[in-house]
């Protein structure tokens, strides 16, 4: 009963109790009747699988921007232009797809970067100042790809390094990417429960006053916060520009809105100071789950939003309610 | 000009040594509020300061300037001779402050080793924190220096504490991270009779030590009990400055009290 409680008592204990509940009734519907629910199809996995990493990676930034109490709307065109600009350096100086997607991730720490002084310095809401930015890349996106869509054809090791698949013969699951999501999910732990850093987000989230008062700098730590999401929101760009082959200028809208409800499907406070990386993947597993089971179900592909839309906010009422006792 | 040479009571109090801190004219407005209005505050060496006064006084307007998390409108901060500029917690600290304020400054969503060691975290090279080494000292700190019982973990969030057990941590960090001056902003508000007699004699065991303490409280009992001298405030104005042989209990409540 003891590891029931340390379960119970974990800050994302719930939300796992609830992913673990879902799946184990997924599987059980899948092995009692594979022909009507083929949920643990190699293909059916391996879609799933294939999905979870570029919204993972965007709401483990979004996520930690969300706990020091701020949020970041414009993380879709970030998404877009860092892959844009990756693609587009590729194609023109076939320069190595490595410096390629490095130039994106400092494109996008840039942007975050600039997220975060006009938050602090013009002292406007994010919620606001993102939005305003989210519209101006989107803009700018549309503006250099001159609407079309730019592919994005490295071969070889690069390649192999996100889409190579893993898994045992017959049961090829897993694309290399989801191990890159790992690596994200274990430095986005430590960041934010055995650093330093981690400490100052949870307390200028948690209680502003009270940090400036001990002695931390609250506006320094959303500015770097900002920049991580920027980074992040390349890097899953990068994720999903490598798998597709290619990036189109409408590509990751909407991205923003779903990683931040990954993340309050996962236990995330929007009022800032609580959360958990265990939580935001969780949430954002969730998600592709009921979506898959949806479809599985033959639930019509028009109503899909809507039960994406009632499956947030009963996440958020059933996480208020645990929370309370 | 005023210098801090200058100080009319520096020689009166401390036999001329100079002051840890020097408020010169310090006044503080909020808009139309005055909070302080023209207000010289000094800490000597290895002393104990009462700063007493009714609500709204500015005692905690003081302390805050003096912690560097408010700026004062106008007015001079000297250290040992030198003007100095308080504009962060840390420059404070690096003066050798440290503040128990009286909203207490806990992150109520993080645990309690968290909260005592918020910026100024026990970290390898790296910043990567030592959970167990902090974890220790918590509770060494909690269960010996405070004394507080009820707390059974550092790893307890501090949203679940009773507000004498809040009062506890953020005393047990002040105590931890002690250094020249303490400033303590009605630190016995919420404590029991024997926690509050435990922080009072810590006051005096410090100043043994060196270090120096301000005070605030409105309690002037505590305040008798521990101070060696007195600073009465009312509507942001200094209207006393004493000595505790100069004074008595009678007199402080009757000017605190009186309009």
């Amino acid at each position: 009963m003891r590891s029931w409680d340390l379960i119970r008592r974990h800050k994302a204990g719930n939300i796992a109790i609830v992913f673990v509940l879902i799946q184990a009734l997924c599987i059980g519907f899948a092995l009692a009747l594979p022909e009507r629910f083929p949920y643990l199809t190699e293909n059916n996995v391996q879609v799933m699988l294939k999905r979870i990493p570029p919204l993972a990676v965007m709401a483990v930034g979004v996520g930690m921007l969300m706990i020091a109490g701020e949020f970041d709307l414009s993380v879709g065109s970030i998404f877009v232009f860092s892959s844009f600009v990756m693609a587009k350096v590729y194609n023109t100086w076939v320069v190595n797809p490595f410096v390629a997607a490095l130039l994106a991730l400092v494109v996008g720490g840039l942007i975050g970067l600039l997220n975060g002084v006009i938050v602090i310095r013009a002292q406007i809401p994010s919620f606001i100042a993102t939005l305003g930015t989210m519209w101006f890349w989107r803009g700018a996106n549309l503006f250099f790809s001159g609407s079309v869509t730019e592919p994005f054809l490295p071969t070889g090791f690069f390649r192999d390094l996100f889409c190579a698949t893993l898994g045992p013969e017959g049961a090829r699951f897993m694309q290399a990417q989801f191990l890159w999501l790992f690596a994200v999910l274990v430095l986005g732990y430590l960041t934010l429960e055995r650093h330093r850093f981690g400490n100052h987000l949870f307390a200028t989230g948690g209680n502003r006053q009270s940090a400036i008062a001990i002695g931390v700098n609250p506006n320094k730590v959303k500015v770097i916060a900002f920049v991580i999401v920027g980074v992040l929101a390349a890097f899953s760009g990068i994720l999903a520009t490598v798998r597709v082959e290619s990036v189109s200028p409408v590509q990751g809208q909407g991205m923003e809105l779903m990683a931040i409800a990954a993340c309050v499907i996962g236990g995330l406070s929007l009022t800032g100071g609580e959360g958990t990386i265990l939580g935001i993947f969780l949430g954002t597993a969730l998600l592709f789950t009921i979506e898959d089971v949806l479809l599985l179900l033959g639930a019509p592909g028009d109503y899909l939003q809507g039960f994406i839309g009632v499956l947030i906010i009963l996440a958020v009422i059933f996480n208020r309610i645990t929370r309370k006792e | 000009m005023i210098s801090p040479s200058a100080n009319p009571s520096a020689g009166a109090v401390a036999g001329g040594a100079q002051p840890l801190v020097d408020l010169r004219g310090i006044t503080k407005r909020y808009g139309a509020v005055t909070a302080l209005d023209n207000i010289d505050f000094g800490i000597w060496p290895g002393e104990v300061v009462g700063l007493l006064g009714d609500n709204g006084a500015g005692k905690s307007t003081l302390i805050k300037i003096m912690s560097g998390i408010v700026q004062p409108t106008a007015g001079k901060i000297y250290s040992r001779g030198r003007e100095v500029r308080l504009r962060s917690r840390r420059d404070s600290y690096e003066l050798g402050i440290e503040t128990i304020y009286q909203d207490i400054a806990l992150v109520d969503q993080m645990n309690i080793m968290r909260n005592i060691f918020l910026g100024r975290e026990m970290t390898d090279r790296m910043g990567f924190l030592r959970m167990k080494q902090m974890r220790q000292t918590a509770m060494k700190v909690l269960e010996h220096t405070v004394g507080i019982s009820g707390i059974t973990s550092a790893d307890q969030v501090v949203k679940g504490l009773s507000g004498g057990q809040k009062q506890a941590v953020a005393l047990a960090r002040a105590v931890y991270f002690k250094n020249r001056i303490f400033l303590l902003d009605e630190p016995t508000s919420a404590l029991s009779v024997r926690e509050t007699e435990k922080t009072l004699e810590y006051i005096l065991q410090l100043k043994g030590e060196g270090v120096s303490s301000v005070l605030v409280t409105h309690n002037i009992y505590h305040g008798y009990q521990v101070a060696d001298r007195f600073v009465v405030l009312r509507l942001g104005r200094k209207i006393l400055e004493v000595r505790k042989e100069d004074t008595s209990i009678e007199e402080l409540t009757r000017i605190i009290v009186e309009n």
